[in-house]
């Protein structure tokens, strides 16, 4: 799969939480405008993956990483490496909705703020934009300087996505951004990742398997914190070669 | 038949069930109302006795009038160069407390690692078990000595002087309070933050902290109300003329405030003059400060409470943690018109304070606003963050210091003849024995007299009471006196027990006088205890067939005994530490017998420091002696408190 399109390249990652040891020796590469699903048993490492992407990890105590990830040709993990720059080119959203207290016109300003935008009708316009890709606008622009505390679960998630296509990042990273939500709400997050994958790199952590089947290109198949099996998604899917994978789709455990 | 012999053994059985729970709730309604008209009583002899000085000066000249001279031939009773005072030392210690604990708590929650944070938490929490004389100690002997040489003043005792201590007392109150709010906005908003690429400043200085706003808000709120309410400190180091500085900014001269003023002057006055109710008088205005700190504290928290999060089981915690300083007030009515115009001049006196300081901190935030278009975010961290390790070096260094210079300075004087004789040459030689066993008399005594009363009352509000008016109105007085300012209790046990009850100046007298003065904060941390046991294990036991007390005594107490043991830890060191309340209730200077009845007066560590420091010249080893064994005494019980505390947090979770 090594063609020249590949925007992540992770090689002989390992992490530890204290003694645990939380991934194994993981390497795959990550195409671009594709949508990228992980997916596997609880506890498998598939989150605490995709939060090396960005960095994350910083934020656990005792967490300790030994590899490599390099995102276009630089080594995110390199000594002096900036994790709010990586960040800001590598979004996330969050499993559960997490919307800061102020209004949903602040939510989505945040970022470009503090990225040092600070004209007003600039901020109008990329609040505008980033609600319509997030497929949000028509459902709130009526009530931007309300708090986002009000909006539904399915909304709040919405708008976390719109809060982060507002710093126009590269890469996308979605943390089972659908495991709080209700299937309504889940359906419109699906279709909105189709939009968003003409755009962007999209990594998404899923419990469900007919998700990922859904909304992905590739999919890697995780288990206890190896990458048990990686490739197209169809192939992993209709013909898996490793039998712990077999075994994981048909529901044999789980 | 079998069956019949069992039917009739079981009825007695029953009886006797029914009736041991109706003992015991009996017991623990004796408990409730006992406090209950405690609490109400010193409210109203406050009061009462305060009346003929309104009366008699009309409550707009007491409040206005600018001279206050009781002493003259035509005594003139005005307090407002004390008010002013007590504004002005406050205002002072805001303006240096605020700044530096809000760096403090945003370095404790966000920036320390574990490790650290772990070592400048409880640091921080024994600085607030540090006792106001020791505080009043060193800045007499150190803070007010450096002043003098620095402005070249003729002396040192100045509204600066009190401020800065005030500021040092303040800080504990204030850094645990925000950095509770600070640590308990949800971990979700920072993650948020940072993977938009935002610096940890930006995510803390334009999430976290406007998130933890309102917390940090109740956290100046009640520093605030311990700065107002602080007697021996203040009286120690502020000069205690009672004039407005002229010009008003004039931070060296010397100031009066409310407390120090019934801490100097009660001991001398006549209980049948205008003077005697005029020092009542100032006692309602403190209790009227209290109330206005008290609703202000609560109208801030009611905000934090409905303001709801995505995740207000993280927020759960801190709500915990705040209730236990204080529950709404909004029931309390006062019942006089005249009271209601005390209530307003206070809270205008008080929203002044409130302004210039919100005025001060919201410059502060412009200016870095303002460095924020100019500079990039990693430098703008870099600043913010040195300025936050600055603001933390500063209060570590203060901890230090005084540490320092008592420890250092005490302890040669630490000797077991110290420790086991008695004073001589006026507590210049000799040692501090009667005065280390007439503490822990009184500690003894108050502890006894006030924890079966405040745990059974309680148990009586939480388990057995519905939550209504009564419990509300019953919990807004015990806040209301939790608030007090303890020379307030002092007063109230110099004028009923000692004079009124005909007690005189004895051990009875200072253990009844402490024993009021913790009362409240143990029913509120009882209560508080008892709230966190979850309701679904009282039905979980009820659906058993348990009674009412096989409930409480097996199912509530023993998770909240942790709690419960905690709060009682914490009153003991408090009233060991306290001086306001027993110096005219139980205590003399010097001794040299032990008391032989309650009826006896006793020496006390916190009494005989007072006074080494401030009446008797070329104490200087004494002094340290004694600083240093009521250290030790006060901030060992605390020391053992947070580690109750620890032990059971890390054992208990829910």
């Amino acid at each position: 799969m090594s063609d020249n399109t590949s925007l992540l390249t992770i090689s002989g990652l390992n992490l530890w939480y204290g003694e645990t040891h939380a991934l194994k020796n993981i390497s795959m590469e990550i195409q671009d405008k594709k949508v990228t699903a992980l997916i596997g048993p609880s506890g498998c490492g598939k989150s605490t993956l995709i939060r090396c992407f960005n960095r994350m990890n910083d934020l656990v105590n005792g967490c300790r990483i030994d590899g490599t990830v390099r995102f276009h040709e630089t080594e995110i993990y390199a000594d002096g490496a900036d994790p709010a720059e990586l960040r800001r080119k590598i979004g996330m959203v969050f499993q559960k909705p997490n919307p800061f207290p102020k209004s949903i016109y602040e939510n989505i300003a945040y970022g470009p703020r503090i990225h040092g935008i600070n004209d007003r009708a600039k901020l109008d316009g990329i609040v505008e934009t980033s609600l319509k890709k997030a497929a949000l606008w028509d459902e709130v622009k009526d009530r931007l300087h309300h708090s986002a505390m009000g909006l539904s679960g399915g909304q709040q998630q919405r708008l976390c996505i719109a809060r982060t296509i507002a710093v126009e990042p590269e890469v996308i990273l979605m943390d089972e951004p659908c495991s709080a939500l209700d299937p309504i709400a889940t359906a419109k997050i699906e279709s909105l990742i189709e939009e968003l994958k003409k755009q962007y790199c999209v990594i998404i952590v899923t419990h469900n398997m007919q998700q990922a089947a859904r909304v992905s290109d590739y999919t890697g198949f995780m288990y206890m914190g190896d990458l048990a099996e990686f490739g197209e998604t169809v192939q992993i899917f209709e013909n898996p070669k490793n039998e712990l994978t077999e075994n994981y789709i048909t529901g044999r455990f789980g | 038949m079998p069956g019949m012999s069992q039917h009739t053994a079981r009825i007695p059985e029953l009886t006797r069930v029914r009736l041991k729970e109706m003992a015991i709730k009996t017991i623990w309604f004796l408990c409730a109302i006992f406090a209950i008209i405690t609490i109400f009583f010193i409210l109203a002899f406050l009061i009462g006795n305060a009346y003929p000085a309104f009366q008699e000066i009309g409550i707009w000249n007491f409040l206005t009038g600018t001279s206050w001279t009781p002493a003259n031939v035509n005594p003139e009773y005005g307090i407002y160069p004390l008010i002013v005072g007590t504004l002005l030392v406050t205002l002072g210690a805001m303006i240096i407390a605020v700044p530096l604990s809000i760096g403090c708590a945003v370095y404790i929650s966000e920036i320390a690692s574990p490790r650290i944070k772990s070592l400048i938490k409880p640091a921080i929490e024994l600085l607030s078990g540090i006792p106001s004389v020791v505080f009043g100690f060193f800045g007499l002997i150190i803070l007010t000595n450096w002043l003098r040489i620095l402005f070249d003043i003729p002396t040192g005792e100045s509204w600066l002087a009190g401020s800065i201590i005030l500021a040092i007392m303040a800080l504990p109150t204030i850094i645990s309070i925000s950095e509770d709010a600070i640590s308990s906005v949800p971990q979700e908003y920072r993650e948020g933050s940072l993977a938009l690429g935002a610096t940890r400043w930006q995510t803390i200085s334009r999430v976290t902290t406007p998130a933890a706003l309102s917390g940090i808000t109740a956290a100046i709120i009640l520093g605030i109300g311990r700065a107002i309410g602080e007697t021996m400190a203040v009286l120690m180091v502020a000069g205690n003329a009672a004039i407005i500085p002229d010009p008003i900014w004039n931070v060296l001269s010397p100031v009066r405030t409310l407390t120090a003023t019934l801490g100097i002057e009660m001991g001398e006055v006549s209980t049948t003059s205008l003077h005697y109710n005029a020092l009542f008088g100032i006692a309602v205005v403190l209790l009227v400060i209290a109330l206005v700190v008290n609703i202000l504290a609560t109208v801030v928290l009611a905000r934090l409470r409905t303001s709801a999060t995505p995740s207000a089981k993280t927020c759960e915690g801190s709500k915990n943690g705040f209730r236990s300083y204080l529950t709404p007030v909004e029931d309390l009515v006062l019942p006089n018109v005249s009271y209601i115009l005390i209530v307003l001049a206070a809270i205008a006196a008080f929203i002044v304070a409130g302004l210039v300081a919100t005025i001060v901190v919201v410059a502060i935030l412009l200016g870095i606003q303002v460095l924020h278009r100019q500079v990039s975010p990693r430098w703008m961290q870099r600043i913010a963050f040195s300025l936050i390790g600055i603001a933390v070096a500063i209060v570590l260094f203060s901890l230090a210091v005084i540490l320092y210079d008592i420890i250092a300075n005490g302890l040669p004087y630490l000797t077991w003849d110290f420790l086991t004789e008695a004073p001589s040459n006026l507590g210049r030689s000799g040692g501090i024995f009667p005065a280390i066993v007439g503490t822990l008399y009184l500690v003894a005594g108050a502890i006894l007299i006030a924890l079966p009363i405040g745990i059974g009352a309680a148990i009586y509000l939480t388990e057995y009471t519905l939550e209504g008016r009564m419990t509300k109105i019953i919990r807004a007085g015990a806040d209301l006196l939790n608030g007090t300012p303890s020379i307030v209790f002092g007063l109230f046990g110099f004028a009923f027990l000692v004079l009124f009850l005909n007690f005189g100046v004895s051990l009875i007298a200072g253990q009844v006088t402490l024993a009021l003065m913790i009362l409240p904060t143990i029913i509120r941390t009882t209560e508080e205890s008892l709230k966190t046991v979850p309701q679904s294990l009282r039905e979980g036991s009820f659906a058993l067939g348990a009674t009412k007390w096989q409930t409480i005594r097996r199912v509530v107490l023993p998770p909240a005994m942790p709690g419960i043991i905690t709060g009682t830890i914490l009153s003991i060191g408090r009233a060991a530490g306290e001086t306001a309340p027993i110096m005219f209730t139980a205590v003399v200077f010097s001794s040299r017998f032990l008391p032989q009845s309650l009826f006896d007066p006793v020496m006390a560590l916190p009494y005989h420091l007072f006074i080494l420091s401030t009446n008797i010249p070329g104490a200087s080893g004494a002094k340290y002696g004694t600083a240093l064994v009521l250290l030790l005494l006060v901030v060992g019980i605390y020391a053992i408190a947070i580690a109750v505390r620890s032990h059971y947090h890390r054992k208990l979770r829910w």
